[in-house]
């Protein structure tokens, strides 16, 4: 994305930085604990050295092997999640240097280029903690459930072949089909906040990721089957209409996926739904 | 489902009419108020565009015989009261939900500052700026709270410009101190309410999904800016133009304006009169 790399300054920063990274160098990382949920946080700082390309999870690595804070004491080693290491997974995502991301693909030559530069790590903080690093992320997957982003096709028979599909319409949803379910636009939204009652989850805001995966279903031939009952539920509270049109979930998303598309196109489908509604007397 | 959804709980009126109200939000935002904002900034400018208007020249001070001109057409209008009515209405609306959906937001321009996060949170403080100045504009000038005006002017329709010029300079000559604060908070509100008019106008293409790709939101965009920036150096005219009046000469333009009005009342009055005696004439039976 050379677009958002040139208007991003901070995506030019981490460019400079990388130029400029001493070999050999050691980096101090502060964390931000917490021991389990519901309990107070606190920051603890290690230091590591870095070899050429580590990235945030090969020094949580070497912090694991290595629990001893800057002061020299021995604690617990730090707790964080991750999968595929590889940026298609999602689960390592966390707040580096106050942004959201995913934290396999986050190079310390990016963010901390000189000896005794500091790497800020938090958990994302509109989830629950688990522990340290590591969020509940489930209220993510309960609104994908909100807005049945699946295709229907169990049954017990054979159901034949599916319908055709475009080639335009395959093009608009690769693009969308690519989410991995990490997060990121949920963090730094306004309009997602951490909301720790089960029984809210279903009247707070629904988040970027769920509006578009209901687009890309309801594009899909045979998962516009479910097309009246996804726009339900994004007209109802904590629906699409409670998007406040920041915007920054397309900014952090790093799938690039065209999230305030889908928003504005959702916009329009919940639009014409809703008029249909009125005039049909529901 | 899971639990979590089939969870019975009362619903609110809030909740079992979201879409609606939120749709009504929107839509309450630029039609009346919006539409309304336009044609105010329009009115008040006068006093600097209608110095462009030669014919008034002959009153004096062109442009505040031609903001006379029109405060006059706008009391004229029929029914003006449930006109005013319908957009106390719509801002009340718009402004308490305004108020419920803003505090459902929490604002993290520290750690994502984009522009169009910066834009997401001028809407809510503009919002605020706005109400807090809409109230003390109206209350001032319509409801007579001269307690709140410098030096306790009144603002009259008659004497449009030259009452406006007072309030906004702190006394009938000098610009006092509280003049300056009172051109201020309105150079303040005039400011928030344009851009937030302009930044709505902006989002509300992509909440009612007339705007798709970013290629359109951004032309879109340029619209909305364009039309702020029209109606922000209207707005700073209109502010400026009446703080850097003379009220005397204001005042002075104002009497000779209504005085020609009135005699020009009164010939096509004195003609009306002639022809209908005229007519009776030739009706009466010989
Ligand atoms: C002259 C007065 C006003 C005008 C012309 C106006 C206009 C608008 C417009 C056109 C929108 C866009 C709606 C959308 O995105 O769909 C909007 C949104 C908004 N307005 Fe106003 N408004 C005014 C006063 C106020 C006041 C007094 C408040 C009180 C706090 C307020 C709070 C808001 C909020 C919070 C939003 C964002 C809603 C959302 O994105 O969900 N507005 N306004
Ligand atoms: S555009 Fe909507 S979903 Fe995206 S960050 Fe803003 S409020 Fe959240
Ligand atoms: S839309 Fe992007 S940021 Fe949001 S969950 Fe999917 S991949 Fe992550
Ligand atoms: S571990 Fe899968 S995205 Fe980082």
């Amino acid at each position: 994305m050379s677009t958002a790399t040139k208007l991003d300054p901070a995506a030019a920063q981490r460019a400079a930085n990388r130029k400029s990274a001493k070999a050999g160098r050691t980096v101090i990382f502060r964390v931000k604990r917490c021991e389990g949920p519901g309990k107070p946080s606190r920051w603890e700082e290690f230091k590591v050295p870095v070899p050429p390309g580590a990235n945030v999870i090969s020094c949580l690595q070497h912090i694991a092997a290595n629990p001893v804070t800057t002061q020299g004491a021995r604690t617990t080693p730090v707790v964080w999640d991750s999968g595929c290491l590889e940026e298609v997974c999602g689960a390592c995502t966390m707040v580096i240097n106050g942004r959201v991301r995913q934290s396999c693909s986050a190079l310390i030559d990016d963010y901390a280029p000189q000896e005794g530069d500091v790497m800020v790590l938090e958990p994302m903080s509109k989830f629950p903690v688990v522990r340290d690093l590591w969020v509940d992320r489930s209220r993510l997957f309960h609104n994908l459930q909100r807005v049945k982003a699946w295709v229907p096709i169990d049954g017990t028979y054979d159901l034949g072949s599916g319908p055709i599909e475009s080639p335009a319409s395959q093009g608009t949803r690769y693009k969308l089909s690519e989410c991995m379910s990490c997060g990121c636009c949920l963090e730094a939204c306004p309009q997602f906040n951490l909301e720790e009652d089960k029984a809210a989850w279903d009247t707070s805001f629904i988040g970027a990721h769920a509006i578009s995966q209901a687009r890309l279903f309801n594009e899909h031939a045979t998962g516009a089957i479910l097309k009246d009952e996804r726009l339900d539920a994004l007209m109802g509270q904590g629906g699409i209409n409670d998007c406040g049109n920041a915007q920054n979930c397309v900014k952090v998303c790093p799938k690039h996926i065209p999230l305030t598309e889908s928003i504005a196109a959702m916009g329009r489908a919940v639009t014409i739904h809703g008029i249909k509604k009125f005039f049909r007397g529901e | 489902m899971s639990e979590a959804t089939t969870a019975k709980h009362p619903r609110s009126f809030l909740e079992r009419h979201h879409h609606l109200l939120r749709r009504l939000h929107s839509l309450t935002g630029i039609v009346p108020i919006g539409v309304f904002l336009i044609s105010h900034l329009l009115t008040n400018g006068s006093v600097v565009w209608g110095l462009l208007d030669s014919r008034k020249a002959e009153y004096g001070h062109a442009g505040v015989a031609t903001f006379q001109h029109e405060v006059d057409f706008i009391h004229s209008i029929p029914f003006l009261f449930f006109i005013e009515l319908s957009l106390w209405g719509a801002i009340a609306f718009h402004s308490i939900l305004g108020f419920y959906y803003a505090k459902t937001g929490i604002t993290n321009t520290g750690s994502y500052s984009f522009g169009g996060n910066w834009r997401y949170r001028l809407q809510r403080i503009t919002g605020y700026i706005g109400i807090l100045f809409i109230v003390y504009h109206v209350g001032t000038l319509r409801w007579n709270w001269t307690f709140l005006t410098p030096g306790g002017t009144a603002w009259s329709a008659e004497f449009a410009g030259s009452t406006m010029a007072q309030i906004l300079r702190g006394s009938p000559s000098e610009l006092t101190v509280a003049g300056v604060a009172v051109t201020a908070g309105y150079l303040l509100g005039v400011t928030s309410l344009v851009f937030h008019f302009a930044n709505g106008l902006w989002t509300a293409a992509i909440t009612w999904g007339l705007t798709i790709s970013q290629a359109a939101q951004r032309r879109w965009g340029y619209a909305c800016a364009g039309l702020g920036a029209g109606l922000m150096v209207m707005g700073w005219a209109a502010v400026i133009g009446f703080a850097t009046l003379d009220p005397a000469e204001a005042k002075a333009t104002e009497q000779k304006f209504r005085l020609k009005e009135q005699r020009e009342a009164e010939k096509i009055g004195e003609v009306i009169d002639r022809e209908r005696n005229r007519v009776s004439a030739i009706d009466a039976p010989r």
